[in-house]
Formats: C-alpha cells, sequence, structure tokens
C-alpha cells in the first residue's frame, strides 16, 4: 500500500506549498488593495475575491489547463497549483483584510506622523502586525488548500487522493487504500498547523 | 448539478474556440483513467499497466510512434480531446451516441460481455438474464447496466423498482451482495472475475443480450489520420493474433 501512496505524498506537499506561497501573495497584495487602494483598484481586489470565492475550485482548474494553457505552455502539475494559489489567494484577502483592519487605526496615523510614506507605513507598521493576527486563520487555510489539493487530479496530476485510487482499483482494499490516504493527510495537516502555531509563538507580540 | 455542468461545458466551449492546430510528431500522448482492472490500472510501481495499456503499445509499435500515457479523470477524458492535450483515449470506453457527437471513435478493438455475481452458496442459477427480475439487482449508477435494468425489467413491470439498487461503485456493489443486501449484481464480465474472487462470489451468467457497443479508441474530432492509422494497426493486431494473446494475458471474456 505504501509504495502506491508515497509517490503522491510529495506531490500533495509540493503542490499546497506552491498553491499557498501564492495565494499569500496574491491575499496579501489584495488585502492592501481593499483596504488602502484607490476606487479602481479597491474595485479589482472586491470582484477578485467575490468571484473566485463563487466560484467551485474545479472549475478554475478547469480553466487554468484548458482555456488559459493555450496560449502559455503549462504543465497540468503547475497549471494545478496555480489555479488552487488563485483560488486560495481569494479566502486569504478576506483574511488579511481582517487582520489589516484589526490594527489600530492610531498606528497609520502615528506612522504618518512620524514622516512615513503612506506605502512605507503600510509595509513596515501595518503588515508585519497584521500577519501576526492573520496566522490562526491562516492554519485553517492551509488545512483547506491542504484537502482542496486533491481535486488536481482530474487534470492528470498523480497526488495522494489519485494514488489511493490506484491502490484501491489493484488492490481491491478501499478501506484500506483511503483510510492509509486519510491517515497521511491527519499527519500532513497535524504538521503543517504546528509549524505554523511555532511561527505564530515565535513572532508573537510581546505586551 | 446542473448549474455546475452547463457552467464547465461553457468553459470547455471556449477552451475549444481557442486551440490551434495540432503538430505532427512522433510521440502519441494518449489519455487514459487508470482505475479499472484489467483494463487500466498501475502496478505497485506506479507503470501503467492493464489490456487497453499494452494494446496501445502495441499499436504504437505497429504505427512506428512512441506512445506516451498520461492519467485522467475519467470525465475529463473528452474534454482533454477536444482540447487536443491528448491525441487519443483508451480507456474502456465505449462509442456511445452522445460520445460520437464530440470525438470519433475507431473500430471495436474488444467486444465485451456482461457478467452477473450472485454469492457463491446462494444457489441462484440463471437461464437467461431476465430470471434476474425474482431477485434483489444491483448495477453501478450511470453504466450501460443499469439502462438496460430500466429499459427491459423495470419499465416492463418484470422487476419491482424497489427491488433495484444503484450502486456509485461497483466494489461496493459486490460487498452488499456479499453481506446479503442484494442477491445479484450485473456488470461488464471482465473486471467480475476478479471481484468476485476477492468477494466469495460467483458468476451465475455470463451474457451479450444486455450489451450494445464494444470498446474503442477515441481521437479528436476530425483527425481522420491518426485515426486510420490506428484502425489499420488494430486490424494487423487481430490478423496476428496479439490481440488474443493480450486477452488471454488478462483473462478477457
Amino acid at each position: 500500500m505504501l509504495q502506491f501512496l508515497l509517490p503522491g505524498l510529495g506531490v500533495t506537499v509540493s503542490v499546497t506549498l506552491i498553491a499557498l506561497g501564492l495565494g499569500g501573495c496574491i491575499g496579501a497584495m489584495m488585502a492592501v488593495f481593499r483596504v488602502y487602494g484607490n476606487p479602481v483598484v479597491k474595485c479589482l481586489a472586491v470582484s477578485y475575491s467575490v468571484v473566485v470565492r463563487a466560484v467551485p475550485v474545479v472549475v478554475i482548474i478547469f480553466i487554468l489547463f484548458f482555456v488559459i494553457s493555450a496560449f502559455i505552455d503549462l504543465s497540468p502539475f503547475m497549471s494545478g497549483a496555480i489555479a488552487l494559489g488563485f483560488a486560495s489567494g481569494a479566502y486569504q484577502t478576506e483574511i488579511f483584510r481582517g487582520a489589516i483592519l484589526s490594527v489600530p487605526r492610531g498606528q497609520m496615523t502615528a506612522a504618518r506622523g512620524i514622516g512615513m510614506s503612506r506605502a512605507k507605513a503600510i509595509r513596515c507598521i501595518i503588515l508585519p502586525q497584521a500577519f501576526r493576527v492573520a496566522i490562526p486563520s491562516l492554519i485553517n487555510e492551509v488545512t483547506l488548500v491542504l484537502k482542496d489539493s486533491s481535486l488536481v487530479f482530474v487534470i492528470g496530476v498523480p497526488e495522494l487522493m489519485r494514488r489511493a485510487q490506484y491502490a484501491s482499483a489493484s488492490t481491491m482494499e478501499p478501506l484500506l487504500a483511503f483510510g492509509t490516504a486519510a491517515c497521511f493527510y491527519i499527519l500532513l495537516t497535524l504538521t503543517l498547523s504546528k509549524l505554523l502555531e511555532a511561527v505564530e509563538k515565535r513572532f508573537a507580540i510581546q505586551f | 448539478m446542473k448549474v455546475m455542468t452547463s457552467v464547465l461545458c461553457g468553459i470547455l466551449m471556449l477552451g475549444l474556440c481557442l486551440t490551434g492546430a495540432a503538430i505532427a510528431k512522433d510521440t502519441i500522448v494518449v489519455g487514459t483513467s487508470a482505475d479499472y482492472p484489467p483494463y487500466e490500472y498501475t502496478d505497485d510501481k506506479g507503470e501503467f499497466v492493464g489490456f487497453d495499456m499494452e494494446l496501445i503499445r502495441a499499436i504504437g509499435e505497429k504505427m512506428g510512434k512512441k506512445i506516451k500515457i498520461v492519467d485522467m479523470g475519467f470525465d475529463t477524458l473528452i474534454a482533454g480531446l477536444q482540447n487536443e492535450k491528448i491525441d487519443a483515449v483508451i480507456a474502456a470506453m465505449q462509442a456511445s451516441e452522445e460520445r460520437k457527437q464530440k470525438v470519433d471513435f475507431s473500430i471495436i478493438y474488444h467486444e465485451i460481455k456482461d457478467a452477473i455475481l450472485a454469492r457463491a452458496d446462494s444457489g441462484i442459477e440463471l437461464a437467461s438474464v431476465y430470471d434476474m427480475a425474482g431477485y434483489k439487482v444491483a448495477a453501478q449508477t450511470g453504466a450501460i447496466q443499469e439502462k438496460w435494468i430500466q429499459e427491459n425489467l423495470i419499465d416492463t413491470g418484470k422487476l419491482p423498482a424497489e427491488n433495484y439498487f444503484s450502486y456509485e461503485r461497483v466494489d461496493n456493489a459486490a460487498m452488499d451482495v456479499k453481506a446479503g443486501r442484494v442477491d445479484v449484481l450485473l456488470i461488464i464480465a471482465d473486471p467480475a472475475t476478479a471481484l468476485a474472487e476477492k468477494n466469495d462470489l460467483k458468476i451465475a451468467l455470463i451474457t451479450r443480450e444486455t450489451v450494445s457497443a464494444g470498446q474503442s479508441i477515441a481521437v479528436t474530432k476530425g483527425n481522420t489520420e491518426l485515426l486510420d492509422a490506428i484502425n489499420k494497426a488494430i486490424e494487423a493486431l487481430k490478423a496476428d493474433g496479439t490481440m488474443q494473446a493480450l486477452m488471454d494475458k488478462y483473462k478477457l471474456l
């Protein structure tokens, strides 16, 4: 059973990490746009997070694989990872927006008061505080993306879930195959959330 | 689900408009859904094996082309052909009218039969498929077998509708036959042998009466060049005995 599933583990982890990284970048950027942007970028950020959250992740994967990659040569692996990142970005936009709004307004006023530009105040004062606030919600998002990564098999990326289906088909032991896959998902979720909790502790603001 | 399907169709249509012309190459990319033994599955090293896989490699050899097999979800295969992500599909696929509107099919490379499974100790003896009507019957959701049961047993009043059970996966259906919740299971014959062994079932009847088509290889609509070459290769493999040897190797009926 393990020899069926182990190769999929690496694929699942790398798809998840790429998606989370990409989603984090998009999310942070869009959140700043939403809170501090001019009406045009604000509108862009709002429509991104509303539309993408309304569309099932599978559909985003299909769009990227079948439509976009007609122009750009993307492997199924990259299409899947980017699509997941794009979807996760919308959720992370909301996470970061909430986090940014939780930073007291006085912080911005004070930063501007000592002569920082708006951009610098956002970068050096607001975001570092907001990231810390965002971590607990991000742990939740990490587990969701990890499980959503099982969707990329539809375009032919042999990740953990697809490997479990192979194993179930060839060994005729569905319970063992999917049970083992479930154990791997639990292990991955625990590891990733413990990691983020450690980051949270390490960077906690001391009062 | 309906909304989702129409959204998907729209996207795929859009994708269809945007695809460019296929490039001539010496490798044929073949899509499959590797979760259906004995036709296509993976061994413990992750290699694609099975009757269809060996057949397509033999076809490639006859055509003098390399074969690259990619695994996708079964539902995605037709879309993959339409978008020319893949050149051909071999996935125990039958040339139904619906599919024929979207892709082109080769000649039939494997005639299929259906099997009826029952518990080994049940004492169920069937002389014809219609004898199933006296028992609790199972089949796979959306499968051709289900359609046959609906049209020939339920609609004609031979089988009460509450005695028909529809399962998402055939292995679940087989487990329920073993557990005694249903009496007989109508499925395609080739996977039935392994399923029967695994669950202490017996094959009560093998029939062609419930079958309307055989399995074909699909190619992108209009790719007649590839289709002709594949058809020729299938004919040649049938003539030189390779096809029979493969059928024997994978115990196809």
